[in-house]
């Protein structure tokens, strides 16, 4: 078939939108101050029903020719529009389905967010945290997946070798497990670690010996805080990923948790990832709330 | 500062403009905006204002002086009226505007309305500022960021134009110019009896008969005015630009530049009624402020730019002062505790690159920290600086070695040392800072936008400890 | 009542009927991790050889949850029309399943049968069908609902228009919901699962719905999924909405663990009756899903089937405009992969229209699932097969709030196309006034959200 005019075009304009699909996100970083407390929740300026749809584009803008989204029966709006939300919109049809990058971007951050879920810790990475690993009672990831049961429970060898390897009776056991994504052990242990243990010495909160847990579920933690006597135990857990993010990390926290006590005791800080929280940032806040919760003797709902 | 028990802060504004002087409260409202199983996020969420004052004409002794006793009873009988005391408010501003910042007197007059009005800030306004504080309290920079568009604000009152330029959060440009209401003024019979020496100006260059004395009739001030709005035209590059635009550009302001296009306008400023509402008595004020307002109605700029309507008008800058000068920090930050408050702290910014080397261990920091503590006269200074989005704790400790080493060099033990960062990361630098100077006071604070020269105060805690007030102002008298 | 079958020279025998019915189920990881399943595949089939010879009495007089334990049971039972019931209490639950099957029912006697089934039957009988049975029966029934506008009626194929964000942006939600206008979305629901569950926040995203709705005259029905009490205290500040969301579970405890029961539903109808937007009579919404009671460990012994069933069962007492299952949100541990997911929301829409529900799916599943969008896609055609009365859409099939996948706003237009299906007919309209469909297919203007940008709309 012989390669016309229009059929470069639309090759061009292809790869311009898809450039052109990521510049939203870009925008957004490089968007500098971001004095998020200043922008006050108020009604916006003018008694406008939709303010997107009240601003037609001004005649000096239309200079700027905007091949990006040439499509749209108004480009510079779609982009106002991709600036407000990271939902997959103005990304065009072919019949009733999706355009062919659409389709692959989709799969591709599936695959992404699957590898998080399935593949392990890079065994690297704990050996340069100086972290040595055990397992819950699920042998193989599948078990892991299917039976949140076994994966809060160990077997009586594990919990031994737990007591021999760890300081028992600290102010504050860590640990950390892979949970729902490895990825995202890997993308903030090392920034989260040191920060938090620095700011426990900072309160004069003894640590326990950090270690990894393989096949984890959140409420091992009251298994291990019962087996290693501290009075706080922080688990530090891969978040279930989404297409956006697999590097997503939870934070629960409890004081002298026991076995099925109500969730409702664990405290949480989800979202730590360079999206949401940085690692650093929320190792320097979980060291505060640690401090609180001994001085309360209590977690979750009942901190106050 | 002082903190409500329900967590809000009520927060005055007193603008001292060219012909009126306002008084506003408002209640700045904080709540966390976060899930419950997330980090907090402390915002201003809603700024309510909750007792709008009289327009008062400024009172002055003569050309030159304000008269400062009669500020004062002006402001005395809006707190009765409004009910409120002093003692009752935690932040707020006194700015003096447009003509009325060139008295002799005006910066004495802030300085001892400040002493009358108790514990609060006391931003003052240089033009720019002033047009910033103008764009924000008209909901243009509100717009702006609902939008993401670029927007315009022109704030038109009695002596001065001040025009901002938002994108978002993001101040792009920001100017001045002497064209307002008030420039010229006359009598009941008509006879001139004021002539700003830019009204003078425009007179001339279109060669007008204009001065005190004089008759001012219809003609001449329609013609002035048509010129006054074809000069704003020439700014936004509607018409030729011509030599008196430069004349017509207000001292100590900036020269007018806009990188982006702009998206729409939106007036604010006692001209602004004559903008978007129609008038039927031109000279109803003795001035030309509806003459004015006309004949931006009518020129290019109308109908080259989309306009959009302002929540407020003519009290757009008192409400800037008041509801929009107070900021809160980021919600995961160190501090020391009895620091605050802290006043009028010189700024310290540094550069991309020195950040660069900042956080890779490399960066001298002395040499330019004793140079600014110096140049400034100042006890103290606040580092300034953007930081990094998912910083590692490496450069965590790279950057706590530097601020160590020069703080420990030029402070004395007793004073702080003071950082603030735009991105999230204050809490993590204060932990590792903490241990590289465990005797020092210290604050560490994020999600803050200072410039290098500006001036900082910090307030007390808020919401539990979880954030402090913060004002930001590039302009400080005395 | 027989309790044990023989196969191939072994006999199975089982304690209860609510054994019959676990074991009776088709495999789902969530009654393994409950520890109800069959150890074998020839035991389950003994146990739908049990089932298959069970009266309806025998089902009706033993509920998974005791009466007097727990008010979804007493609403089901007290709810059967005692005439119908009589009618069929002596059917076992093979000729139950001949008959719903059979050339001589009608959709009119299926309706009025159903009247005198407990979801204990209904859960039953679901165990004894195919899979292409469970699409074949649903086909024949109906139900249909009315809000502003009616759903549920033959040809139609609706959506709900799920725009949601990551932080409740309100200019980015409506970025999102005009997407999904410009494909066709929307008719069903215009309705926001919160991040922030207060009725400020709820309130203000509310109002913009109204504002829209209002703006362009769209003909649909609008709703923010948040707790039911702050959607209650969103209302009694003046929000506009049309309906009332509420996530259920198959027993009083899983109801009490999501922080609601019965009163609360009925407070809710009561304040929107006087206080709501809606035009017309159903202003409820309901959503469910396999294993949500296992998960609040309230599920009492009973498998995840009979559970869902329960769900209907109760829903159906106050008369919802929608109700859907979320067929592959809740995770691996109790729908494991496509096979069961798919299965799932074959019965539950099955259930659902057999009860008498205005039902839907929300044909998804979460990234730690062995599922794809192939998955979710055969799911949806096969739903829309059997007659459902909506689906979930989201921009290009990714939430990206809940961080799970459903259906594109592209799936809804393609599948109405495939299956020759439409939106709610006044809702049509309007998409031809826009110039959005024409003769139910999508037109070249439509997936263009800046339509809707220009000034005044059309």
């Amino acid at each position: 078939m012989p390669i016309d005019a229009t059929m470069v075009e639309e090759a061009v304009t292809a790869v311009l939108r898809e450039m052109n699909l990521f510049s939203p996100a870009e925008k957004t970083q490089e968007k500098e101050p971001s004095l998020q407390a200043v922008i006050p929740q108020i009604t916006p300026a003018v008694p406008v029903v939709v303010p997107i749809a009240q601003l037609p584009a001004a005649e000096p803008v239309k200079q700027e020719e905007n091949t990006a989204h040439k499509d749209f029966s108004d480009p510079q709006a779609l982009e106002r529009m991709l600036q407000k939300t990271s939902a997959r919109i103005g990304v065009g049809k072919t019949g009733a389905r999706l355009r062919t990058d659409t389709l692959l971007h989709l799969r591709a951050d599936h695959a992404a967010a699957r590898d998080a879920v399935i593949l392990d810790v890079d065994a690297s990475l704990l050996d340069a945290l100086g972290l040595f690993a055990v397992q819950t009672k699920c042998t193989n990831r599948n078990e892991h997946l299917t039976r949140p049961d076994l994966g809060k429970i160990f077997e009586q060898e594990t919990l031994n070798e737990l007591l021999q390897k760890c300081k028992t009776g600290a102010d504050v056991q860590i640990f950390a497990s892979d949970g729902l994504s490895s990825r995202a052990i890997e993308a903030n242990l090392a920034n989260i670690l040191p920060v938090l243990n620095d700011a426990l010495a900072i309160h004069g909160l003894s640590a326990g010996t950090p270690f990894f847990v393989k096949y984890g579920r959140v409420a091992a933690q009251d298994t291990l805080a019962e087996a290693l006597g501290c009075k706080v135990i922080c688990t530090l857990i891969g978040e279930r990923p989404g297409l956006g993010s697999a590097e997503s990390m939870s934070a629960y926290i409890a004081y002298k948790p026991t076995v099925g006590m109500p969730e409702a005791n664990r405290t949480v800080v989800s979202n730590i990832y360079s999206g949401g929280t940085p690692a650093a940032e929320a190792g320097a806040y979980i060291a505060d709330l640690v401090v609180k919760m001994i001085e309360q003797q209590a977690s979750g709902v009942n901190l106050k | 500062m002082k903190q409500s028990p329900d967590n809000s802060l009520l927060s005055v504004g007193i603008d001292i403009g060219t012909s009126t002087t306002q008084v506003i409260f408002s209640r700045l409202q904080m709540a966390n905006t976060a899930s419950y199983f997330a980090v907090p996020k402390i915002s201003i969420v809603a700024k309510d204002v909750v007792y709008k004052g009289g327009i008062h004409e400024t009172p002055l002794l003569d050309l030159q002086k304000i008269d400062m006793e009669a500020i004062r009873r002006i402001i005395e009988w809006e707190y009765a009226s409004a009910g409120c005391t002093p003692a009752a408010v935690g932040t707020g501003a006194v700015i003096i505007t447009g003509e009325s910042a060139r008295k002799e007197n005006a910066n004495a007059a802030v300085q001892a309305l400040s002493g009358f009005a108790g514990d609060f800030v006391v931003a003052t306004a240089g033009p720019d500022l002033e047009a910033v504080i103008a764009g924000k309290g008209s909901g243009a920079q509100q717009y702006s960021a609902d939008n993401n568009c670029v927007v315009m604000n022109l704030d038109i009152g009695g002596g001065t134009t001040n025009i901002a330029v938002f994108e978002g959060e993001r101040i792009l440009s920001k100017a001045c110019l002497d064209i307002g209401g008030r420039l010229v003024r006359y009598d009941e019979s008509g006879i001139v009896t004021y002539v700003s020496p830019a009204a003078a100006k425009v007179a001339q260059t279109l060669g007008l008969a204009l001065s005190v004395g004089s008759h001012a009739n219809e003609t001449l001030l329609s013609a002035l005015s048509k010129k006054m709005a074809n000069l704003l035209d020439q700014l936004l590059g509607l018409a030729p630009k011509e030599l008196l635009l430069d004349d017509l550009q207000t001292r100590g302001s900036t020269p007018f530049s806009c990188p982006k296009p702009i998206a729409a306008l939106c007036f604010s400023g006692g001209v602004a009624d004559a903008i978007y509402f129609m008038q039927n008595d031109y000279q109803q004020y003795k001035d030309i402020g509806v003459y004015l307002g006309a004949s931006i109605r009518e020129s290019s700029l109308t109908r080259a730019f989309t306009v959009i309507k302002p929540k407020e008008t003519i009290r757009a800058t008192v409400i800037g002062a008041g509801s929009y000068t107070t900021t809160v920090s980021g919600s995961t930050i160190h501090y020391s505790p009895n620091l605050f408050p802290l006043k009028n702290i010189p700024v310290l910014r540094l550069s991309d690159e020195e950040e660069r080397a900042l956080f890779a261990g490399s960066l001298d920091l002395q040499g330019p920290f004793r140079w600014f503590l110096e140049q400034s006269g100042a006890e103290n200074i606040v580092i300034s600086l953007k930081g990094k989005t998912d910083v590692r704790y490496d450069e965590l400790q790279a950057a706590a070695a530097v601020f160590a080493r020069c703080v420990h060099a030029h402070l004395p033990t007793r004073l702080p040392a003071l950082i603030s960062l735009e991105r999230d990361m204050a809490k993590a630098l204060g932990v590792v800072l903490r241990q590289a100077m465990p005797e020092r006071p210290l604050l560490c604070v994020d999600g803050i936008y200072a410039e290098h020269n500006d001036y900082m105060d910090f307030g007390n805690p808020l919401m539990g400890g979880l954030v402090i007030p913060v004002v930001v102002k590039s302009l400080i008298f005395g | 009542m027989k309790l044990s079958a023989a196969l191939l020279g072994k006999t199975y025998t089982f304690a209860s009927v609510k054994e019959v019915l676990a074991k009776a189920n088709e495999v789902k990881s969530g009654d393994i991790l409950a520890g109800v399943v069959a150890q074998s595949d020839m035991e389950r089939i003994a146990a739908k050889e049990v089932l298959a010879n069970l009266l309806v009495s025998d089902l009706r007089e033993n509920p998974v949850v005791p009466y007097d334990e727990d008010e979804v049971t007493r609403i089901i039972q007290d709810g059967i029309n005692e005439t119908v019931y009589a009618k069929v209490r002596n059917w076992t639950l093979s000729e139950l399943r001949e008959w719903l099957l059979s050339y001589d029912t009608s959709e009119v006697a299926i309706r009025h049968i159903a009247n005198g089934l407990t979801a204990e039957v209904i859960a039953g009988v679901c165990k004894l069908m195919s899979n292409m049975d469970l699409v074949y029966t649903a086909s024949k029934i109906r139900v249909t609902a009315h809000c502003n506008t009616t759903i549920g009626g033959r040809g139609i194929f609706a959506t709900r228009l799920q725009p949601n964000h990551t932080t409740d942006n309100v200019e980015g939600i409506t970025a999102s919901l005009f997407e999904g206008l410009s494909y066709g979305c929307g008719d069903a629901l215009i309705g926001l699962n919160p991040v922030n569950d207060s009725s400020s926040s709820l309130g203000e995203v509310l109002k913009r719905f109204d504002e829209v709705k209002k703006q362009f005259q769209i003909p649909t029905q609008t709703c923010v999924l948040g707790h039911i009490n702050t959607q209650i205290e969103a209302v009694k500040n003046g929000a506009p909405t049309d309906l009332i969301f509420q996530s259920i579970a198959g027993s009083e405890k899983g109801n009490t663990a999501f922080g609601f029961n019965a009163d609360t539903v009925r407070h809710a109808q009561s304040l929107l009756k006087k206080h709501g937007t809606a035009t017309g009579p159903d202003v409820l919404y309901f959503e469910t899903g396999q294993g949500s009671e296992l998960s609040s460990d309230a599920h009492y012994g009973a498998d995840q089937v009979t559970m869902e069933a329960r769900c209907y069962g109760f829903a159906k007492a106050f008369h919802p405009f929608l109700v859907n299952t979320v067929v592959g949100f809740i995770g691996p541990e109790y729908l494991y992969d496509s096979k069961q997911v798919i299965r799932a929301g074959l019965e539950d829409h099955f259930m659902g229209k057999l009860t008498g529900i205005s039902m839907g799916c929300d044909c998804c599943y979460t990234n730690h699932m062995n599922a794809d969008q192939n998955d979710i896609e055969n799911l949806t055609m096969l739903l829309a097969g059997a007659g459902v009365n909506y689906i979930v859409t989201v921009p290009a099939s990714d939430d990206i709030m809940l961080n799970y996948q459903s259906n594109s706003y592209h799936d809804a237009a393609a599948v109405r196309e495939i299956l020759n299906l439409r939106p709610i007919r006044p809702f049509e309209q309007w998409l031809e006034k826009y110039g959005i469909m024409e003769n139910g297919r999508l037109t070249k203007i439509a997936g263009d959200p800046t339509i809707f940008l220009r000034k005044g709309g059309a």
